[in-house]
């Protein structure tokens, strides 16, 4: 009788007990593993401690031109964002990253099979189309607008001062066989020999006075 | 453990009194804020890719940018969560007691509205609470006002929902018309001691500049009277007005049009606009450099 009574008492503390366990244990998610990664003692820095400043390339963006606005919007060590709007419409993203931290992202380019501006160009998804410059800086217009197109995105890349970007240093980690294969669109087919840059090569070091922009927050 | 970005982005709620609070804003900026939940979901409508090993590419790496420390975005989303939980502190409790059992108006009447140094406090507070974690997110110094106020001008969606939301619920609602007014005043008659019992304050202090209180309190001094002049013209230029704000809340805060004092201490407490639009904020801008880096 009292086992009984016990019993009774103890379901409702039993019951809690179940609810609470499950409810502390969440549904396993494909990023666990990206979690696990860089969690912990010993986990890598997201970003080299050799990245360049991301204000160092804040020289090298396009500036504003007919009808087109840059914004500043993002400056962090090894990266720097802009805006490209038109008539306050969000058109596309232009950034340079130091591949540095993520040698992966450069790795992609070894099979470029399209230039643009002499530096290997591949797209990347269906909105991204970037370019490899030294190795080492990725220079990349993200469309944000159905109507800025592919060629659009080539268009601003060259207005980059991809030439300029190129005197700074060259690729710490040379660039080998992908580790980890980065997803990427093939690029278009045509077999156009990839005038990459040769490895080491500099071009003088000339001081080029640049307008704008000048060094501006992110916003 | 570590807080994973994914679980506390896929865990945004699409409800609630929050989500309702900020779409009653809708009337003064229009179709800025969608609340845009879900981290996946989030990548796609962020970045526009829609292939599986891009959005699996963006987000692994938006996880390990936001897992690194030094990049700042932990404190950015610390000072979010911390200063909403903080300024909501004394009624919660009260709330959760009473949930169910009554009317609101029933629940009102237990609850003291917040005495209007304590609030004006909380406004402050709050807005260099925005000034520190949006420069932490973009990379800009903390203690840049300049930098922060011309980013200011180009707020957008989540960013400027919270904006107004801050002129709106703890300034106009609680201050009256004249809130920014009111409250510089009352901050530049304030010294350091005026700080110590507000719980805001207390909070979220050890990341406002400043090496002690006094200079914490002069920072947040210089903050709001540098942010005056946007949020004055951010007001008249939205038409945003205590009672068309009162209306709209009414339409789903039973008995709120009388009882404006008790309104702006309800939302304080049930109204986490600050934490759940910084995630959003946040969770965009670690997309767009995933994105790009990758």
């Amino acid at each position: 009788m009292s086992f009984t009574r016990w019993l009774r008492r103890l379901a409702p503390l039993m019951v809690c007990l179940v609810l609470l366990v499950t409810a502390c244990s969440s549904a396993p998610s494909k990023y666990d593993q990206a979690q696990k990664d860089t969690t912990g003692f010993g986990s890598p820095a997201a970003v080299d401690k050799k990245a360049e400043k991301g204000g160092t390339f804040n020289a090298f963006f396009p500036g504003e031109q007919g009808g087109y606005k840059v914004i500043p919007y993002q400056e962090k060590k090894g990266f720097a964002e802009y805006k490209l709007e038109q008539d306050g419409k969000t058109l596309a993203m232009l950034t340079i990253s130091d591949t540095t931290s993520v040698p992966a992202s450069a790795s992609k380019y070894s099979a470029a099979t399209e230039t643009v501006g002499g530096f290997p160009a591949v797209d990347q998804g269906t909105t991204a189309t970037g370019v490899l410059v030294n190795d080492r800086y990725q220079v990349k217009v993200l469309s944000r607008d159905p109507s800025f197109t592919k060629e659009d995105r080539v268009a601003w890349l060259q207005k980059f001062d991809l030439k300029g970007l190129a005197q700074l240093k060259g690729a710490i980690n040379s660039v080998t066989k992908p580790s980890v294969a980065l997803p990427e669109a093939p690029t278009a087919a045509t077999p156009a020999a990839p005038a990459r840059p040769k490895d080491g090569f500099k071009l003088p070091r000339v001081k080029l006075p640049r307008l704008a922009p000048s060094l501006q927050p992110a916003s | 453990m570590s807080k994973k970005i994914y679980e506390i982005v896929d865990k945004l709620p699409t409800g609630g009194l929050t989500v309702r609070a900020l779409k009653t804003l809708d009337t003064f900026v229009p179709g800025q804020w969608n609340n845009l939940v879900g981290f996946d979901n989030t990548i796609k409508t962020v970045t526009g890719e829609t292939d599986e090993a891009m959005v699996q590419a963006i987000g692994e790496r938006a996880i390990a940018l936001f897992n690194d420390k030094k990049q700042g975005y932990q404190s950015a989303l610390w000072l979010y969560h911390t200063v909403d939980s903080a300024s909501g502190l004394l009624g919660a409790a009260a709330l959760a007691n009473r949930i169910g059992q009554d009317t609101f108006l029933g629940f009102l009447k237990n609850l003291s509205p917040k005495p209007e140094k304590a609030q004006t406090i909380d406004l402050a507070v709050k807005l260099v609470t925005e000034v520190v974690a949006f420069c932490k997110i973009s990379g800009i110094p903390g203690d840049s006002l300049s930098d922060f106020l011309a980013a200011l001008g180009d707020y957008s969606s989540e960013s400027l929902v919270r904006m107004a939301a801050l002129v709106s619920f703890d300034g106009i609602i609680p201050l009256g018309a004249d809130f920014s007014t009111k409250a510089l005043n009352a901050i530049k008659g304030m010294g350091a001691s005026d700080l110590d019992d507000n719980q805001t304050f207390k909070g979220v202090k050890a990341e406002i500049p400043g090496g002690n209180d006094k200079a914490k309190l002069s920072f947040m001094t210089e903050s709001f009277e540098s942010t005056k002049g946007w949020m004055d013209r951010f007001v008249s230029d939205h038409n945003i007005t205590q009672s068309k704000l009162v209306d709209n809340l009414g339409g789903f805060i039973e008995g709120s049009r009388s009882k404006l004092d008790y309104l702006g201490a309800f939302l304080d407490m049930s109204v986490k606009y600050y934490e759940h639009t910084g995630t959003q904020t946040l969770a965009r801008r670690l997309i767009e450099r995933a994105v790009a880096e990758i």
